[in-house]
């Protein structure tokens, strides 16, 4: 079912309640009473279709972002993306890693299990904030250069070197050591701990990786979808723009 | 991953055609699927034309007094199986290799027609095993104590490609993608001991 901007949006959250965190992005908070969707965005100033793709692209992995999405400013997805890094690194990591100390103080299981998964899981933090790290670093003040460029007109010569060493394309890399990391980490846990005299805490864990998963593959599946696309856009248009002043 | 089998289906009701596709779906059966809702005049003709490996039938759907003629070349080689809501009569039923009891229950359908399909030689009734051989547990220690395929194949005398195989199936039975992955395994499985893996975790 798609969400639509005239739902309620406490229905939205009955429908899918994992879309809080998506929600919370926006710096919409709870206390919906019986407003729409639609209500709600406009009194958090937040534009009504990005809002809708954005929670769809989430809701239903299989919804392909169409409308008009190419005319997303690419900021404001930047901006999305930065608090989808905020929300890892702030919130959900430190979470887990609270868990893990939890699971060496407690004596469900033997000390050098808990070290090993607790030494896994710190080589999983360290690789996804590399990750992301690069991206805060290299791809969004690129993209937030070039759209600003493509605003003002500024120092274009200066713009077409840079397009010439970096393109969006260079960044289309794997994610894919991170994402073997967390499946590898949620298989362990699942299948191979040596009987855990109790898995309470485990089950905490696995369920925290599970969503920190969900989310991590809507956040690349929004870059490839809808990020992606608009930065090619504008780099097309870019080099448009330097042919013409060549004639 | 199996070639998928080429079903010809003789079933003059179309609820019964798509419910035995979604059975085979759901079974995860690959199949292609020639449908016929006509009474057969000539089935050698009708099989030359799709060339099917299974021909399903609704016995009721045959020309009276045809028969599946067996030591014809072209029908040698294709297993038939009768659609039915009741057993036939002997005569009738010998003709075909099997019956399949539409008003059976779901899981009387799956099981007979997994055993029908092991029957005629399309699914294999041997699980594939899981657990690892005693040469990819060989090849796990290594990738765990970190070589590369390179420095396991000189070691093991396979080729680089015979390791990267090895491999592949290691991680697909036990679910672990990464080196650091896997070697959490082996030591978990007590396959290697921290004290070789010298700081390399």
């Amino acid at each position: 079912m798609l969400i639509h901007k005239d739902m309620k949006m406490a229905e939205v959250i009955h429908l899918n309640h994992h879309l809080l965190h998506l929600i919370n992005r926006f710096g919409i908070q709870l206390g919906f009473g019986e407003k729409t969707v639609e209500d709600v965005c406009a009194d958090y100033d937040v534009p009504l279709l990005f809002f809708l793709e954005i929670v769809n692209t989430f809701h239903d992995p299989s919804y392909f972002p169409v409308s008009n999405m190419l005319q997303f400013k690419a900021g404001m997805l930047v901006d999305y993306l930065q608090k989808t890094h905020q929300y890892y690194l702030e919130f959900k990591i430190p979470e887990l890693e609270n868990y893990i100390k939890r699971l060496l103080s407690d004596d469900s299981m033997e000390p050098e299990i808990k070290q090993l998964l607790s030494d896994f899981f710190q080589q999983y933090k360290a690789e996804l904030t590399t990750h992301i790290n690069k991206e805060e670093q290299a791809v969004y003040p690129y993209v937030r250069a070039l759209e600003h460029f493509l605003d003002t007109n500024n120092d274009e010569a200066e713009f077409i070197q840079r397009l010439k060493e970096y393109s969006i394309h260079d960044y289309e890399e794997d994610h894919d050591d991170v994402e073997a990391k967390l499946f590898d980490l949620k298989n362990i846990i699942i299948k191979y701990i040596p009987k855990p005299k109790d898995s309470r805490i485990l089950n905490v864990i696995l369920h925290e990786l599970f969503e920190l998963e969900k989310d991590l593959n809507n956040h690349a599946h929004i870059e490839d979808l809808i990020l992606v696309p608009i930065v090619e856009k504008m780099e097309r248009e870019l080099t448009t723009r330097a042919d013409n002043s060549l004639i | 991953m199996q070639s998928p089998v080429e079903i010809l289906i003789i079933e003059p009701s179309f609820l019964i055609r798509e419910g035995i596709k979604t059975l085979l779906s759901q079974m995860e059966i690959a199949f292609r699927m020639d449908e016929s809702d006509a009474v057969v005049h000539n089935l050698n003709r009708l099989i030359q034309k799709s060339n099917p490996g299974l021909v399903m039938i609704n016995p009721s759907m045959m020309k009276e007094n045809l028969l599946i003629k067996r030591s014809d070349p072209e029908l040698s080689g294709v297993f038939f199986i009768a659609l039915v809501q009741n057993d036939l009569p002997d005569a009738l039923s010998s003709q075909f290799d099997a019956l399949l009891h539409l008003c059976a229950s779901k899981t009387e359908l799956i099981k007979e027609t997994e055993e029908i399909l092991t029957k005629a030689g399309i699914i294999s009734s041997e699980k594939e095993s899981n657990t690892l051989s005693g040469r990819e547990i060989d090849i796990l220690r290594l990738v765990a104590l970190g070589l590369t395929n390179n420095e396991i194949s000189e070691k093991l005398f396979i080729s680089v490609h015979t390791a990267m195989t090895h491999r592949k199936n290691i991680t697909r039975k036990l679910g672990i993608k990464t080196v650091s992955g896997l070697t959490v395994y082996a030591i978990l499985n007590k396959l290697i001991k921290t004290e070789e893996l010298k700081g390399r975790l």
